[in-house]
Order: C-alpha cells, then structure tokens, then sequence
C-alpha cells in the first residue's frame, strides 16, 4: 500500500484524490451555502414581473420540497437550478455556457502574451542584476504592477482613442474572416490591459527566482566547463528558475474561467467575468451559484494540472 | 553598437506583443453597413431577452416597442391614453365590451397581412395561457376573452367596466408564427434572428442581429404605417459602465448615451457636439414609514417602532426634510422636491398639494411636542420611558440613498429623534420590508401611465400574507391601510371616464400625502446625452422636459434625423466613415511596425543562437 503511494505515480494519485476531494466539498458546500442566504429567491425573481399568484404558489411548492430530494436532484446536475436565473429568466447553465469563450479567448491571449513577454523580460533583467536594462524593467513593472487593473483599463480607453470603447464585435460584420479581424481589432485594448498586469507579476517572479539561483555552484561548473554565458542561462540556470513561475501561471490559469472582471466590465467584454458582476448587482442567486461552482472547479482543476507539471519540470517533487 | 541595437528590439519586442493585433486589422477596420443611416445607443444593462413574454428589463420593453405594434400608446405631449394600431376605440353602450378599429392594411415585415385576428390571438394567448401571464397577467385579468368579429374590429369582452383598456401595453404578435410555439417552448424561446432572417414583426423596426451582451440591430420598416423612420439602421450597444459610454459617445461611436449618472453627465457637459440632458421622469424616492405592519387581514406583525402609527409623528419628520438640499446636494441638482406619488410628468394625474409638507423645523417640533414626545435630558424626545430613536435602512446599491439618509439623520437629530443607520441589499431590505420588521427605509417607484398598480400599493389587501407558516412581501411597503381610501381605490378601478378618474386619483393622492404614509423626497430625472451636432428631430415626452427616448411609446425614433447643416446626410455620414478610417490607419501603421520589430529580434536572435550553438 505504501509502496504503491510512494514515487511518481503515487505523487500523481494523491493528488488527484486530493483535487476530487475538494471538488466534492466544493459542490456539496455551494448547495448548502447559497440555501443558508436569507431572503425569498420567489420574490425576487418575481419583483417587476406581473405574475399570477397561481404561478408564485406552483414555484414556492418547488422550493419547499424536503432539503434531501433536493440535494439529490442537484447532485445529478449540480449547475441545473430550480429558479431561472433572475435577470435573464433563462436557465442558468445556457447563460453560463455561451459566456466561456470570450472569456477564453481574453484571458487565455493575455496570458499567453504576457507570459512569454515576461519570463524573456525577467530572464535578462535577473541575469544582469542591476543593469540599466534591469533598473528600467524592474522600475516600469513595479510601476505596471502597482496600477489597478480598471484604472490602467480606463487610461487605455482615453489614450488610444482609435480602438473601439468596448465589446467584442461591430454590429453588421458577417463572414469568418471579417469577423476574425474585427474580434482581433476588439481585443486589442482588453488583452493589453491585463496583460500589463500579468506582465509585472511573471517578470518579478522570473526575476527573483533566476536571481536566487545566479550564485548556485552548478553554474560555476558550467562556466568553467567552457560554456558560454548564453547557454549556462538557458541550459541551467533558466530551467531550474522557471518553477515559481510555471505555479503563478497556472493560478492564474485557474482563474481564467472567473475571467477578469474589473477589465471585462470596463471593456462590456461578454464574458463570465461580466456576467458574474451582473450576477452580483441583482443580486441574481441561482446564477451566482452556477458561476461560483464553476469558478471553484476551474481553480481545482488548473492547480490540479499544475501540480502535475512539477513532476514534469522536476522529478524532485514527485519524489521527496 | 550591435547592443545598443538589440536594446531598441527589445523595447519595440514589448510594445508589439501588445498591439500585434492591430496590424491584421489594418486591412478591415471595421465599418459596418456603408452608407446608411445608423443611429447607436449606448444602454447599460443588455435586454435581457427579446421573447416579449420573458424579459423584464426597460431595454426590454424598449426593443419590443419597436418591433410590434400595440393598440393603444401614450401621447408625446402629456403621456395621455392615445390610438395607435387601433385607429380609434370605444367602450359599448352596456359596459361589458370595448371594441378597437385595426388599421387596415398593416402588414407584417414577411408580407402577411396583420388583421384583428393577430389581436384576437395575442390576447387570448394571454388569458388561456400560463407562463404568458408572467409579464402582462395584470392586463388581462379583467378580460374574459379576445374576439376578432372581422379583420379590423377586435372586441375584448369585460368582467367588469376598467379603465385599464385604454392602457393595453400588450405588443401584438403574428399568429402565423406564435401559434408554432406552444406553451412549454415558449418559456425558452429567445425570439433572435437566425441566418440574417429579421424577427417578423410590425413595428417600425425590425430586429436583424443579436449578440448577447453586446449589442442589438435594427433595420427600419420603411413602409410603417404611421411613415418610414428617418434612419436606415438602429443599434442598441450595450455598456456595462457609464465611462465607456460616454467615452465612446465623445469619439462618435455612439450617439446617444442613456442612462447616465449624474458624474458622467459632468463630465460631458460643455463637450463640443454633445447635449447633455436632466429628463423629467415618472420616478420618485421616498422615506417610507412602518405605520403599522400587518397582514392583509389585519394580525400584526414585525417590529416597527409604535411612535410612527401616529400619523402627527410621521408629519413631523416630513416637515424636517429639506427637499431642496436633497435635490441639490444629493442629485446634483437633476430633479425636483416631491410631494405627492404620482409624478408631475403626468401632468393630468398628478396632484400638487395646496398644503405642502414644507421643511419648517419649528413647525415639525411643535408637532412632536403636541403629541406627548417632550425632550430627554439628552436631547431625544420619548414617551412613557421609550426613546424616539429610529432605524433608517437605506440601499448599498444606491449612492443617493444612502446619501439621502445621511442628511434625513442629520435633521431628524435637530428635532429630537435619534437615527440608526443601516445599508442593507435591496435584497434584504425587501425581505425586512415584508416582515415589517423596520421604522423607515428610503427607496422609489417608477409610475406607470396607467396609476392603478402604484395606487394598489397603498391599499389594505397589499399588505403582507402568510403562506404555511411563512410571511411573505406584498406591494405595501408602508402598511399603510385605510378603509376610506380602499373605498376610491375600487371606484377608479371600475371608472372609465379618465376626468372622473383623474379626480379619483388626486383625492387618493391627497390623502396619502396628508396621512403621510410616505414622506416623499425628490422626483428624479432621466439622464441622458447626445450627439446634438449629428442628430436632431427628439420628440420629448412629455412636452417639453420629458425623456427623448425609452419613452411609453416611440415617437422619437420615427423622427429622429441627420442634422443637415451645409451638407446632405450621406455627406455627413461619409465624412464620419473617413474619420473612423484614419485613425484605424494609425493604429495598423503602429501595429506593423511594432510587428516588423518582433519580427527582426526574433530573426537576429534564431541566427546568433544557431552561430553560437554550432560553435559549442
């Protein structure tokens, strides 16, 4: 039993156990949760309506069925809920379900963008420590880290006044390859807002990490093996200084799904980001309670892949 | 020199990762629908459906009114009752029926005729139907059915006489196409264009496009009946915050900003080509009291405080609200004191009070002394040992109303009651509202042209009700509950002269401000802004202060037009279209050359590795 826990694939094991543990308790905690808030869910989704009372009775009745015929139900499609969402008197799941991918692809290219910018950014600013190149960089990403996300959005949207205000498409475009440029041409001031902020994070980690590893002895033995400057950064140093970096990485990977908020309400970027600020204003539970759900399992998932990657990038983990 | 080099890459390798994207968009910028007439309002909050049986939001109402007809609207001079696809209307002889004259010759925007028959169906869709109900039930409950005798004459059939049936805001639909949506599908129809086909409707425009989120378009029904709308295209942009909105109606890509707050409206006062505007609105704030809550049936309940029952209490805190620093200082100036429930934007409902509850803090003393509340040694008054001191929730999504508390706080202090305050959900205010479990609470109501559902909320059978062992909220948020009053309340509900209905609503109005269930605060305006340099042809409603658009009807968008100054529209339009153009050139020269640079460091960098990896 031990023996089948222990090295890389017992490493591999546990954690996936530990992830389908707390998804579990994340799912059985979002039901409960959101039956311990106060109020009357009926009378909110109601308010504005000119309903019958018939129809508030026939909902109410749904609602007070016993706790555990409930929770099975929920159990067999945990983002199914018994309530439309309010605000869009639809069922939950398809909101939620058409409000992924442009968070994706939002995300997902700033991401990507500011984490090949940034790792190549903090890869020649910690290698000369206290270069001129290392002093601006370290000084423009403190100062890039320091702004708030909405306010560097904002600033964006008055400086370059020639990119759209907002939104991901222009009414009227039709045709793929249109419809791809005019997205690119969208994502422009969106994508740039949050990959600044992400930039300043990978760099400064990228940074500190290559920094911790400049004295190590193994790269003295490089040196002294012959190899040039160049090839002891990438082939040794490099290598062993990405590991903090991967793990921001992939958090904030996780958080991909929970999208940038504050960036897609500046920008009315459609995405989850903006349908949970929608959700929140409401207050508009049983979407609230799709979106959280989802949020959690994106979180657990990506964490998951990331502990999984460590053994990848360095068998130590797996086996300590 | 080569390092001086690679660092110049380096810095242009940051700033194109960033605008990359601009270059692809160099050759297509976007510029939609070339050389017609669009007209773009920016909204901040999405429709939430176009399905006139689900959504509930005002943009909602909004698209509906512009993609089908009713029978009856509100007039832009004075929101009075107004024909519209009924050409006229009238109630019979014995009461027990109204008939409406369908203007011939309407056709639906796929060719078919729209007769009474549609009219006849949509109603009666309504009354037999279930999850239909949901947003017009309140109009149909005194119908007993829909009848078309021929294709222009509707008949609805009447429980009894109600004045309702001048006020009928029930869109009509094309049976040709509803009748293929049962009553289960429709609860999850989206009712949005499919392949370009348009949303077959009636109305002056036509829905074309929907991305959820983002934007809705239109395109004009030049053969609308009442004459085609001056504009080619109409676009809905949705906004989810009031900066970009107005951001984007400074650069042109909107041209009228809705729904702004009085901040943004700042700031775009005194821009070039921009009219910034405060519209007279049918809504009000209000203080409301617990003037003693109780079931529908009368069983007490909650835990407001016993001082507010009397009505000389509730009085004295009226008469210590300066409604004039609320205005002021609270909506910057964009409204006006309140004093009666039906706004002064109907001008023939609305009651203006002979005895104003002026801010007079000698007088709202005098009051309270009257009434047994004599002062305590620390300056608050009681009564039989218990304190005058009062909880006032006000709402955490609403700057103004907590705002507003902070001052009623302040001058309740100056005549001796000791405010609590608390910020709260609306949420939550709600569920405490419907237990009767607070003294005061501040919120508003917006006032349909039709005053019976605002005037039901002061009645006594919208006092809470109890379900099981549950108490659940009904209108009533002051339990306010008065025999008298319930008395004209039925009497209007059965009035379908609207003079004597008028004078029905103003004693009802006069009575609620005397026993001063409420003590009103401010109406407020609407505020919007607009391109005045591009566009003109606003229809105010009411004449002249009243909102230009997201009216009770859609007067404006038919005459809405391109200002002609010295060059025709098309000129105007084009020379916007070339504006757009050269700055989307800026942005991909920008771009490209930002691209050029990766390009080069990645290319210096691939050969100076490849050298040196061979080398070693």
């Amino acid at each position: 039993m031990t023996a089948f826990l222990t090295g890389t694939r017992g490493y591999v094991i546990r954690k996936i156990g530990w992830s389908l543990g707390t998804m579990l308790f994340v799912v059985v905690f979002n039901f409960f949760l959101f039956r311990l808030l106060p109020g009357d869910p009926i009378g909110l989704y109601s308010r504005g309506r000119n309903m019958a009372p018939e129809q508030l009775i026939k909902l109410r009745a749904e609602l007070n069925r016993p706790i555990g015929a409930q929770f099975l139900e929920y159990l067999s499609n945990p983002f199914a809920s018994t309530i439309n969402s309010v605000r869009f008197n639809r069922p939950v799941w398809e909101l939620v379900a058409e409000r992924v991918w442009p968070t994706v692809l939002l995300v997902g290219t700033a991401i990507l963008i500011a984490s090949v910018a940034g790792v190549w950014l903090g890869i020649r600013s910690g290698w000369r420590r206290g270069g001129t190149f290392d002093r601006v960089t370290t000084g423009v990403t403190n100062t890039l880290y320091a702004m708030p996300e909405f306010w560097v959005g904002m600033v964006l949207l008055i400086a370059l006044p020639f990119f759209p205000s907002g939104g991901i498409s222009t009414p009227g475009v039709t045709g793929f390859l249109d419809t791809v440029l005019d997205t690119a041409w969208h994502m422009v001031l969106p994508v740039t807002a949050l990959a600044i902020v992400y930039l300043a994070e990978y760099t400064s980690i990228m940074r500190a990490s290559l920094v911790d590893e400049l004295r190590q002895d193994y790269l003295q033995l490089a040196r002294a093996k012959g190899l040039r400057e160049d090839l002891v950064r990438r082939r040794h140093a490099v290598p062993n200084a990405l590991l903090p970096t991967m793990t921001l990485i992939f958090l904030n990977l996780g958080f991909v799904i929970g999208g940038a908020i504050t960036v897609e309400t500046v920008y009315s970027w459609p995405g989850l980001g903006l349908l949970s600020y929608e959700a929140l204003r409401g207050p508009d539970i049983p979407l609230l309670q799709a979106v959280f759900l989802l949020f959690s399992i994106g979180v657990v998932v990506f964490t998951l892949l990331a502990d999984l990657l460590y053994a990848v990038l360095d068998p130590r983990v797996s086996t300590q | 020199m080569h390092h001086l080099v690679r660092r110049a890459l380096s810095v242009a390798l940051a700033a194109g990762l960033l605008t990359a994207p601009a270059a692809t968009a160099l050759a297509q910028s976007p510029a939609p629908s070339q050389g017609k007439v669009t007209f773009t309002v920016g909204i901040l909050s999405d429709v939430d459906s176009t399905n006139p049986f689900t959504g509930i939001v005002v943009e909602a109402y909004e698209a509906y009114a512009l993609m089908y007809d009713y029978l009856v609207t509100s007039s832009p001079k004075d929101v009075s009752a107004m024909p519209s696809l009924a050409e006229s209307y009238q109630e019979a002889p014995d009461k027990k029926s109204w008939s409406y004259k369908i203007r011939a010759g309407v056709k639906w925007s796929d060719g078919q005729p729209l007769t009474a028959r549609d009219a006849a169906y949509t109603f009666n869709r309504i009354i037999n139907g279930d999850f239909e109900q949901t947003n017009y039930g309140n109009y149909v409950t005194n119908i007993e059915r829909a009848e078309a005798t021929d294709d222009t004459t509707l008949v609805l059939h009447v429980k009894k006489p109600t004045p309702i049936m001048e006020r009928l805001a029930v869109p009509i639909l094309p049976e040709h196409i509803w009748k293929d949506i049962d009553g289960t599908e429709v609860k999850s129809f989206a009712n949005e264009p499919e392949n370009g086909q348009a949303i077959v409707g009636s109305g002056p425009f036509r829905l074309i496009e929907r991305r959820k989120g983002q934007f809705l378009r239109f395109e004009a029904n030049k053969e609308y009946w009442r004459g085609a709308p001056k504009i080619d295209e109409l676009v809905f942009r949705v906004f989810l915050n009031a900066d970009a909105e107005a951001q984007a109606l400074t650069r042109g890509e909107i041209d009228f900003a809705y729904d702004l707050q009085s901040n943004v409206l700042e700031s775009l006062k005194n821009k070039p080509g921009i009219t910034t505007r405060g519209s007279a609105y049918s809504g009000f704030d209000e203080i409301a009291f617990n003037t003693g809550a109780a079931l529908a049936d009368g069983t007490p309940i909650g835990d407001g405080h016993p001082a507010l029952k009397d009505k000389q209490v509730r009085l004295a805190i009226s008469h210590a609200i300066d409604r004039d620093v609320l205005v002021n200082r609270v909506l910057g100036g964009n409204g006006s004191p309140a004093d009666t429930f039906i706004p002064p934007v109907y001008p023939a409902l609305h009651l203006d009070p002979a005895n104003k509850q002026n801010f007079d803090p000698a007088k709202a003393n005098q009051l309270l002394d009257a009434a047994g509340y004599p002062k305590g040694a620390d300056g608050v008054r009681e009564k039989d040992g218990k304190k005058l001191a009062l909880r006032l929730f006000v709402r955490d999504s609403s700057e103004e109303s907590q705002a507003t508390g902070e001052f009623v706080k302040t001058w309740l202090k100056d005549i001796g009651i000791d405010v609590t305050i608390k910020v709260m959900s609306e949420d939550a205010l709600t569920e405490v509202i419907g237990q009767g479990e607070y003294d005061m609470f501040e919120w508003g109501w917006v006032v349909e042209p039709d005053p019976d559902y605002q005037m039901s909320v002061f009645t006594c059978g919208k006092r809470s009700y109890k379900d099981g062992d549950s108490i659940f909220a009904d209108l009533s948020d002051s339990f306010y509950c008065n025999p008298e009053y319930d008395k004209l309340y039925e009497e209007q509900a059965g009035e379908t002269d609207p003079a004597k209905r008028a004078e029905l609503a103003k004693r009802m109005q006069q009575m609620v401000y005397d026993d001063a269930a409420y003590a009103m605060t401010y109406y407020y305006d609407d505020l919007v802004a607009y391109r005045s340099d591009k566009w003109t042809g606003f229809v105010p409603q009411p004449d002249p202060d009243g909102s230009l658009l997201f009216q009770y009807g859609i007067h404006s968008y038919l005459s809405i037009e391109p200002v002609r100054a010295t060059s025709p529209a098309s000129a105007a339009a084009a020379a916007e279209e070339s504006g757009g153009m050269s700055s989307a050139l800026i942005g991909g020269i920008v771009g490209a050359v930002a691209v050029l640079a990766v390009g080069g460091v990645l290319v210096a960098r691939r050969r100076r590795t490849a050298d040196a990896d061979e080398r070693e």
